[in-house]
């Protein structure tokens, strides 16, 4: 089972990022579950949400603790508290002008950044990242198949569809390049 | 023949809508609350659609949508509402008028915490509070689950005659987004008949439900409440057999995982219940003999059931989430008077796991586990967060 938690303020997307991801999964056969703990939530507070993703039939109904990649949609975020129950195999993606050396005050974790604000305003998306951040993480943990994902992301973008299609592309993109260069 | 219908991405509230919407409800009185909410804005857009033709009924409160339900179920239509803490604590006092006029109207609560201090977490001590009204009440755990007991319950209520409650915990059902089988509208058709009752309000005829009645009358009516109760366990067993016939789903009054040889019984309701199967397959990996046990009916309780079941076993360890100030977890009280005076009855250890919506993981349903195996029982839960 792919156990991914997402961690975003209140308005930026990170419920709708936990649905795309998790049809993008659904498409490709997979059993998924997708949910958030937001009830007090406002623009601005954390909401975390979490995706399970299995071949088999999801019967485990708790927040992960223990996941196997972070999506972390602010920096500001990241923190020990966040970090709790990640190792150095867990995969971490956080939206940061910063490099991944920035966060090695953290501990031994396995952080990669990526400038998502210069990505989507550059699609003429301001601040609203999430397809940008969200290519970029497909990248990261190889999954789902970029096409299948951007499809989707065409499919459950609200509005400017085909320049969040066109930002989770270049997200996507840059990670792979990045990932080659190593 | 099992009819696969589709399959879609539905959280549970929305797979309880479509549930709702496949029953054809005519009348739907509903008051909108964080976390239901989602139900009622999803059964407008199945009415805008036109997949629905149903009264919506938007009145001031849970307490008049539930008065509403009532008057609008007597007049012999069917009727769906949902709702959730304070809302169902609103409605508390119309919920004894509902089945003492044995109307039964189907609803969805979906379990959150109760103020004060304000909240909106997974706690079933609000359903739980409304055990003696006279409802029926299901505990599922995921949205399909969901979706299929609204059309069990609506064709268990009709046939008996109460009210039905069909429970689910906030955000770990209600904004769950899961694989879901949808049934076709064929498949319901032929699985709930049209509810037609015998006796209804008609101006007509001029009835009225609901007298004032003398001492003797009031207790005879109590009694025919009880004898209702009574005929769920056959009733709604039917009902699940069917849906397992049409659909391949069903899910018994309780649900045995891995329980044939075990000695030890962890037992639970709703979303506490799936998660402990992750932590009974790894019990069982090391050795342990271990089973989950899942209530689903808790109203009526199947006293008669879980004796069986449980008789002969060394240990149950009960997990509540939900709290009973004074008296502790719930279904840890209900099980020790259930299980009262049975030869070779368990030990009962009784854990307060997951109040206020705290999370419970496998490893800490493994650590409670631990913790029985090596303790004494007591009365009184324990609290385990």
């Amino acid at each position: 089972m792919l156990q991914i938690r997402i961690e975003g303020r209140g308005g930026q997307g990170a419920q709708l990022a936990g649905q795309i991801m998790a049809t993008a999964f659904f498409r490709e056969g997979k059993y998924i579950q997708s949910f958030a703990t937001y009830g007090g939530a406002r623009r601005g507070t954390p909401v975390s949400s979490f995706l399970r993703v299995d071949s088999l039939p999801i019967t485990l109904h708790c927040d992960i603790e223990k996941p196997d990649a972070i999506l972390c949609f602010d920096s500001s975020l990241l923190n020990e508290t966040l970090l709790r129950g990640a190792t150095p195999q867990t995969k971490i993606m956080v939206n940061s002008t910063k490099n991944p050396d920035d966060f090695k005050h953290l501990g031994n974790y396995a952080i990669t950044t990526v400038n998502a604000v210069n990505i989507s305003s550059a699609h003429n998306l301001g601040r609203i990242v999430n397809s940008a951040l969200m290519g970029a993480f497909a990248a990261l943990i190889g999954t789902p198949d970029i096409d299948n994902f951007l499809e989707v992301v065409r499919e459950m973008s609200p509005v400017k569809i085909e320049e969040n299609v066109a930002s989770c592309r270049e997200g996507y993109d840059l990670i792979i390049k990045e990932k080659g260069a190593v | 023949m099992i009819s696969k219908g589709d399959t879609m991405l539905l959280t549970g509230n929305h797979a309880a809508a479509y549930g709702a919407m496949l029953a054809q409800p005519k009348v739907i009185p509903i008051y909108p609350i964080t976390p239901q909410t989602p139900i009622a804005e999803k059964l407008t857009e199945f009415q805008l659609e036109g997949l629905l033709q149903a009264e919506f009924i938007t009145p001031e409160s849970e307490h008049s949508a539930m008065a509403a339900c009532i008057s609008a179920s007597l007049t012999g239509v069917r009727v769906f509402t949902a709702t959730s803490s304070q809302g169902l604590m609103l409605m508390h006092e119309l919920l004894h008028f509902a089945s003492g006029s044995r109307a039964p109207i189907v609803m969805v609560n979906a379990n959150r915490t109760f103020a004060a201090p304000w909240g909106f977490w997974a706690d079933q001590t609000d359903s739980l509070a409304q055990r003696d009204t006279g409802w029926l009440q299901y505990y599922v755990e995921n949205p399909q689950e969901a979706l299929d007991t609204v059309l069990q319950a609506f064709k268990t209520a009709e046939t008996v005659l109460l009210p039905a409650m069909v429970v689910f915990e906030a955000f770990y059902v209600s904004h769950a987004l899961e694989v879901v089988g949808v049934p076709t509208p064929e498949t319901v058709k032929s699985y709930l008949p049209p509810y037609e009752p015998k006796v209804m309000l008609d101006p007509e005829i001029g009835r009225s439900f609901g007298n004032v009645v003398d001492q003797k009358t009031y207790c005879q009516h109590r009694q025919t409440l009880d004898l209702a109760m009574e005929e769920v366990f056959d009733v709604a067993k039917n009902a699940d057999d069917q849906w397992k016939g049409l659909t391949g789903r069903g899910y018994g009054l309780v649900e045995k995982y891995r329980c044939e040889d075990a000695e030890n019984i962890i037992m639970a309701m709703g979303t506490i219940s799936g998660t402990a199967k992750s932590a009974v397959d790894k019990m069982r990996a090391e050795g342990l003999s271990i089973g989950l046990l899942k209530v689903r009916l808790f109203r009526p309780f199947p006293v008669q059931e879980l004796r069986g079941i449980l008789g002969g076993r060394d240990r149950v360890i009960v997990l509540d989430r939900n709290f009973s100030p004074g008296n502790g977890g719930i279904l840890h009280q209900e099980l020790k008077a259930a299980l009262y005076g049975l030869k070779s009855a368990p030990e009962i250890f009784g854990y307060l796991a997951g109040v206020g919506g705290v999370n419970v993981t496998p490893e800490k349903i493994e650590g409670l586990v631990k913790q029985s195996l090596s303790g004494q029982s007591s009365a009184k839960s324990i609290w385990g967060w």
